[in-house]
């Protein structure tokens, strides 16, 4: 931009920030009124251009937060149907030209694809309410089970890094390493599952009727055998759920969730029930944990006091080194992360000669104290 | 001793196009929440049908998250935005005249009218010259006026502007040029006149 000194046209201060600034906001920070007092012809110029400013203005319609929020969720509604289309219409063409003998492929595929369509069909109306059991056994990988039989909530770390914490009378299903390009869970009761980022993979929870896919999040699932419903509560992040395709082939029941949204499947009907608001609703808002009520955010705290949160959010205990550590304060957000990347965290901010051992529920921190 | 971490920042659209690029869904969210209102509004100015206007919105954010691979990674965001907002509006108005079989066959039509800042005005010749421009500014040609929004409202370039409007750099400047030239034209004749009147008032 030249120097204003050389100004000779109205659209080279229409064109400048700091003129614009100063004629609509009264923001002079570049001294423009002493500017314009030096010189008679200058203000002249100044003020033709201030006139032409007044006369275009631009009316600040902008939309409420809540509008674009709604916006925001209808486009990835939209995203996520386009990319179902595109899956269903590339891949079949590109595999079919790839391959000249697919004539007798498509006879056996089309048999197959029919004795599937049947299969549904009848399990579906059999029983429409899908158990765990079941879900397990259409999984054919080694998986470890964890049942709480206990009546406190328990702490799962898995081999992503994710963390879930269990609630009692509740199982979890998982592999021990997580191969391939998704990570699948199979859950029974309750869990608060705090998922590490990895865009590549995906991450599932099949839970009764519904499937949750995630990349990087924190959310409720709420899925007891012996309850009318399943619910999915959302605290960071966005999560997606549809039904299981064991029990509807309609796969266009796809549900977006922003945080604090929630969605109840109603078992008797098959229904998916939406709740935009979760403070809203009396029975949500009732079964809040521990972990989804304590905050994150931590300005310039004790660590001592952020082990604490920790130890009540997650319901394990903390071993540190008190003394060491008694001066040692941070601000950090850590409310998107599972237990052991806060622990990673906390560690890295102490500083290098600072480490976490984790065995069940108990946590060991080492350190000299902080840098 | 105090240590700071991961505190949010004001990111840049362009380092935020960036991640977006690599699929992180945050840095698609910021940037839809940036600039989705006054997307609107510019396309309201196409289109009296705010609805589909906001679908349209809607759509250019879908396709970019899908090809999301394909995109450049040297776009100005804001112009890269308005520009797609405005072919993608343009498409369906065209789609829209086959089916209806409408005679016009003129593109799109910016219907945006500039309004005054009535609170930054407190003397009454002020008001006149400043009513009187408004209206030579608003009776423009649809071009001439979009071009002036898109480059003192919408702070954008003139490369920028000739990208939006898919034209080249030449006819975007002339788009500008002529504008303002007639408009000076015109206000020059009429602060004479003004100022003729005032003389007889006295």
């Amino acid at each position: 931009m030249q120097h204003r000194n050389n100004y000779t046209e109205i659209e080279h201060f229409l064109a400048d920030e700091s003129f614009r600034l100063w004629v609509c906001f009264k923001d002079d920070q570049q001294e423009w009124e002493e500017w314009t007092l030096e010189n008679s012809s200058r203000a002249k110029l100044v003020e033709e251009a201030r006139l032409w400013l007044l006369a275009m203005k631009v009316p600040a319609d902008k939309l409420a937060a809540d509008d674009v929020q709604h916006a925001l969720e209808a486009t990835w509604e939209k995203i996520e149907r386009a990319e179902e289309n595109k899956k269903d219409t590339e891949k079949p063409v590109l595999k079919l030209l790839r391959k000249k003998w697919f004539n007798g492929v498509a006879a056996v595929l089309i048999l197959s694809l029919l004795s599937g369509w049947l299969y549904n069909q009848s399990t579906s109306s059999e029983n429409s309410a899908l158990s765990y059991s079941e879900l397990i056994n259409e999984n054919e990988e080694g998986l470890v089970e964890q049942t709480n039989n206990s009546d406190k909530p328990q702490i799962i770390t898995l081999s992503d890094g994710s963390s879930v914490l269990l609630q009692p009378n509740s199982k979890l299903s998982y592999p021990k390493i997580f191969v391939g390009n998704e990570r699948k869970v199979y859950l029974s009761g309750e869990g608060f599952f705090e998922i590490s980022k990895d865009p590549k993979k995906p991450f599932f929870v099949f839970a009764n009727e519904i499937v949750t896919k995630v990349v990087g999040t924190s959310f409720k699932i709420k899925a007891y055998a012996n309850q009318p419903n399943v619910e999915v509560v959302v605290r960071t992040g966005k999560v997606k759920v549809r039904s299981n395709e064991l029990i509807s082939n309609t796969k266009d029941e796809l549900i977006v969730l922003l945080p604090n949204q929630a969605l109840r499947f109603v078992r008797k009907n098959l229904s998916f029930n939406k709740i935009t608001d979760i403070t809203q609703d009396e029975s949500l808002s009732r079964s809040t944990s521990n972990i989804e009520q304590l905050g994150f955010e931590f300005t310039d705290i004790p660590v001592a006091q952020i082990f604490k949160t920790i130890e009540q959010a997650y319901l394990v205990k903390i071993d540190f080194p008190q003394t060491k550590l008694k001066d040692c304060y941070l601000t950090t957000s850590l409310s998107d992360q599972p237990l052991p990347e806060k622990l990673k965290i906390i560690c890295k901010s102490l500083g290098n000669n600072t480490s976490y051992e984790m065995n069940g529920n108990q946590i060991i921190i080492i350190s000299d104290g902080c840098n | 001793m105090k240590k700071q971490l991961l505190h949010t920042e004001i990111l840049e659209d362009s380092t935020l196009w960036n991640s977006l690029k690599e699929g992180n869904e945050n840095a698609f969210s910021i940037l839809f929440k940036r600039h989705y209102s006054h997307l609107v509004r510019y396309g309201n100015s196409f289109l009296p049908f705010p609805e589909k206007v906001q679908d349209c919105v809607q759509d250019v954010f879908t396709d970019i998250w899908i090809y999301r691979d394909k995109l450049s990674d040297k776009v100005v965001v804001k112009a890269y935005l308005l520009a797609c907002v405005r072919k993608r509006i343009t498409r369906s108005q065209e789609r829209d005249r086959i089916f209806r079989l409408s005679t016009s066959i003129d593109t799109v039509e910016f219907l945006f009218d500039f309004s005054i800042e009535h609170n930054l005005i407190s003397d009454e010749t002020t008001a006149s010259k400043v009513s009187h421009l408004n209206h030579l500014i608003n009776d423009l040609p649809s071009r001439q006026k979009e071009a002036l929004y898109l480059r003192y409202s919408q702070e954008l370039t003139v490369d920028q502007i000739a990208d939006t409007l898919d034209i080249n750099y030449q006819s975007a400047n002339n788009l500008l040029h002529r504008a303002l030239l007639s408009l000076r034209k015109e206000w020059k004749g009429n602060i004479f006149l003004i100022l003729v009147l005032f003389s007889f008032a006295f």
